[in-house]
């Protein structure tokens, strides 16, 4: 079975939330014999033919056209990544970052400040992604209309027997190689622009996604809570809704044992700091927990457009320095920042899946979770609270504190749990449609 | 007679490193130190070696007729030894003509003052004893933080410090239709006030290089020739004093040299001295020179020489800068129970009152005065730097 695939993001160069889903899943894949296409939004026309398991870490590349490919196959490539460089793949999760993000940044920042030796290297790593990959001629709706005009010469050119994308950058692209192959068409949906945008968001993403779910036949939805929103909001055909939860890869060379920063209890807000993953109802458990254990740090580490408003927020509460900004984390810090908590709150409005928790969990720390997340559905050992319930959050985190044990207990049984997810599972499953679908599709076209 | 009293107030800050989160617990240096250093060459240079050479000139020349008052922080002091010791020298060579007098004033350049009495009295005495051991030199005057000033803070210094004099911004509420040229006393009589002057001091700090302003460009002549006819309301022959007080850093580093402010300073004095009825003085001396009864003045709110409002808003008035600086005393008085002399000395560096005037507010949009001298990016990062610097330190408890 071939399947061409569509995705805005594959690691190791784009690592967002959808990237690192994809990558898993992927691999998955690949072990149950499923050979892959796929098609990233690179400069150059080339595609990825995926074969074994280790395909997903070396990324083998053609060239749709062929004296190109021979001309690429003589050239000598460092690294990895200066060979995917050259591919022209852009390393920031462009569909996480929003217009006001960029726009944000740009105005707070000073351009000689950015290029000056005073910087650091972190924050230079951010300048640059911001500056190459973002701040250019085009938004990302004409990116995504380029990328949709090239898929019709994959979809003419490679031989597959299904078709499978993600997220509404590529539904475009899917729709395309439906109508010119007539083969079967999957969606998958990670996250929809009504989770994003934390509200209506953008009426020209929701039109993508309605056609692009409309036109395939078959829908995948990461949560249960996903498939509720697909339903009453897009108003899909049931009948061709699956649910697939993600996954996690923990990456071998993570260490996961403790070290502490702080000596008191740590409770960890990670991700993006917009309207969407609730940072102000962290605020707000912060404030309720340090009037009874003021020995606690709560740490709120990325970037995002509230995090100013935060930021004064926490000063005008008198939050001392109790409530600390850690800013955006690349993957060793998130990784340091994990070993030094003691609990992960995902206090998101609204999450389609939520990774992250699960990440925390691998690493024992007791999570509260979301209510209104998809990730509350795949485990049982850890706390899953109404976002909007700060008083029962706050609650439970003075009682996890006076708690220890129980609180590591907690996390131990969390981190056992989740060791037990696999994304061989979710391929099983996602094999299974696959599978449906060619029997329906050879039936229909004998 | 009309005494013109110069005093330049010498202060670099301990820049705080761009301290992260995750760097909290490692023990590191929380201070920039090649931002420090920086900083100070480039200030020595610019400023400090010229203006100082110059200053020495000019009071060989006029054989203690040309007298001159400063106040160095011991956080300048300090950054001298470090990074620029041929400043120190220069310094001491200028104390050791007699023509010279230093102000007393917290050894940090600190806002104790206003959270911590004892503090505040220990940072007195520390900075006091430091000039007598750099300098040999005993204070009489005092100069509060950016000279803020209210009432209590008189009875602090006088009681219990035994200073004589202290200076501060002649605010127009305060003064309402009193002139600053006169000496006046605190609100209890017992210690000399003197106020600056802040229209003709602001001309040569902040406008010397503005081509905008009409007077531009300030002569020597004409800056005279205004000084001289403030002389003319006196009518009983009271000694007046002008109080022309700024930062050192006016001389090269805020106009630069280009400005010609040098040449200006060069001149200035020889063209005020050849007039019989005016002459140069300092703080300490002029309880003498007072020929009259000194009237009273109360400061009931305290009032700084910053900004338009000459109040506290430049460093204490957004939350940023409120729960930045009651986090501090809190753990100050955390670090002196426990008694560690080492985290003591560290944190003491961060009540400069520099690190909260980094995170004002009020002028960020017009990227005013404030954004020249911050070394950060923006007031929010000034912030998160700073508490993340006092988290740090707190792990060290």
């Amino acid at each position: 079975m071939k399947v061409l695939m569509f995705t805005w993001e594959f690691p190791p160069l784009i690592s967002g939330g959808l990237g690192m889903a994809c990558y898993g899943m992927v691999k998955a894949l690949l072990a149950q014999g499923i050979k892959i296409d796929l098609v990233l939004p690179t400069k150059e026309m080339v595609y990825f033919p995926l074969r074994e398991e280790s395909d997903v870490d070396t990324l083998p590349t053609v060239f749709l056209d062929p004296v190109m490919h021979t001309e690429y196959l003589s050239r000598r490539f460092k690294t990895m990544n200066e060979r995917l460089e050259f591919l022209g793949i852009s390393t920031q999760p462009e569909s996480y970052l929003q217009l006001t993000d960029i726009q944000l940044f740009m105005t707070a920042v000073k351009k000689e400040y950015w290029l000056s030796e005073t910087v650091t290297k972190e924050e230079h790593e951010v300048w640059d992604e911001m500056t190459t990959h973002l701040i250019g001629d085009e938004d990302l709706i004409r990116k995504v209309q380029e990328y949709t005009l090239r898929a019709e010469r994959f979809a003419r050119e490679l031989d597959f027997n299904l078709i499978h994308v993600h997220d509404w950058l590529t539904y475009p692209s899917g729709m395309i190689a439906k109508r010119l192959s007539g083969k079967p068409l999957v969606v998958h949906m990670h996250a929809t622009e009504f989770d994003r945008a934390g509200g209506p968001g953008d009426e020209r993403i929701h039109k993508i996604e309605h056609s692009g779910m409309s036109y395939a036949d078959r829908v995948i939805a990461v949560s249960q809570y996903t498939a509720q929103m697909v339903m009453s909001r897009y108003r899909i055909d049931t009948g061709k809704i699956r649910i697939v939860h993600n996954a996690i890869t923990i990456s071998e060379d993570t260490v996961l044992t403790k070290r502490r920063i702080f000596k008191g209890p740590t409770i960890l807000f990670l991700g993006r700091i917009t309207l969407q993953k609730g940072p102000d109802y962290f605020l707000e458990v912060a404030q309720r927990v340090l009037k009874v254990h003021p020995e606690a740090r709560f740490i709120m580490a990325g970037t995002g457009d509230m995090a100013r408003k935060l930021l004064r927020r926490s000063a005008n509460m008198r939050l001392m320095n109790k409530f600390l900004f850690a800013g955006f984390l690349n993957r060793k810090q998130v990784e340091t920042i994990l070993r030094a908590s003691d609990i992960y709150v995902l206090p998101s409005v609204s999450e389609p899946f939520g990774i992250s928790p699960l990440e925390a969990m691998a690493f024992g720390i007791t999570s509260i979770i979301s209510k209104q997340s998809g990730v509350a559905e795949v485990v049982n050992h850890a706390f899953k609270i109404d976002y909007w319930d700060v008083d029962l959050m706050a609650e439970t985190i003075n009682h996890l504190i006076e708690n220890p044990a129980k609180c590591r207990k907690m996390g131990i049984d969390g981190m056992h749990e989740v060791n037990r997810i696999h994304w061989t599972e979710a391929a099983q499953k996602i094999r299974e449609i696959y599978s449906s679908l060619l029997a329906l599709y050879i039936k229909s076209n004998p | 007679m009309l005494n013109v009293l110069f005093y330049f107030q010498v202060h670099q800050p301990y820049r705080l490193r761009h301290v992260n989160v995750l760097d909290i617990g490692s023990n590191s240096n929380l201070f920039d130190e090649r931002m420090n250093r920086e900083v100070m060459h480039k200030v020595a240079e610019k400023c400090y070696l010229p203006t100082n050479k110059l200053l020495l000139d000019l009071i060989c020349k006029f054989e203690g007729r040309f007298r001159i008052s400063f106040s160095i922080t011991g956080c300048a002091i300090e950054q001298f030894k470090l990074y620029s010791p041929q400043t120190l020298d220069s310094f001491k060579a200028l104390v050791d003509t007699g023509c010279v007098e230093l102000l007393g004033e917290t050894y940090y350049h600190s806002l104790a003052f206003l959270y911590d009495t004892n503090e505040f009295l220990d940072q007195v005495a520390l900075h006091r004893q430091l000039m007598q051991d750099e300098f040999g030199y005993y204070t009489e005057t005092f100069r509060n933080t950016e000279l803020i000033y209210q009432d209590n803070l008189s009875d602090l210094i006088y009681e219990i410090e035994g200073f004589k004099t202290i200076i501060t911004e002649g605010v127009d509420r305060i003064l309402q239709w009193r002139t600053p040229l006169y000496a006046y006393k605190n609100y209890s009589k017992d210690i000399n006030l003197l106020l600056k002057y802040y229209q003709l001091a602001d001309d040569i700090a902040f406008r010397f290089s503005n081509r905008d302003w009409p007077e531009y460009p300030l002569t020597v002549d004409k800056f005279v020739n205004w000084i001289d006819h403030l002389t003319l309301a006196e009518k009983n022959n009271r000694n007046l004093f002008l109080n022309l007080f700024m930062d050192y850093e006016t001389f090269g580093e805020h106009q630069w040299a280009e400005s010609g402010i040098f040449d200006f300073m060069q001149h200035f004095p020889d063209e005020v001295l050849k007039r019989p009825h005016l002459g140069f003085t300092t703080p300490k001396e002029t309880h003498n020179l007072a020929n009259y009864q000194q009237e009273s003045l109360s400061f009931m709110e305290p009032v700084s020489w910053a900004d338009e409002q000459r109040d506290l808003s430049a460093w204490l008035e957004n939350d940023m800068q409120k729960n930045a600086i009651e986090s501090f005393y809190y753990l100050l008085s955390r670090i002196k129970q426990k008694g560690d002399p080492e985290l003591l000395e560290i944190a003491r560096k961060m009540s400069t009152s520099d690190h909260f005037y980094y995170m004002c507010t009020k002028y960020f949009q017009d990227g005013d005065v404030h954004k020249y001298f911050s070394p950060y990016d923006s007031p929010d990062q000034a912030y998160i730097y700073y508490i993340n610097a006092l988290a740090d330190l707190e792990e060290r408890l």
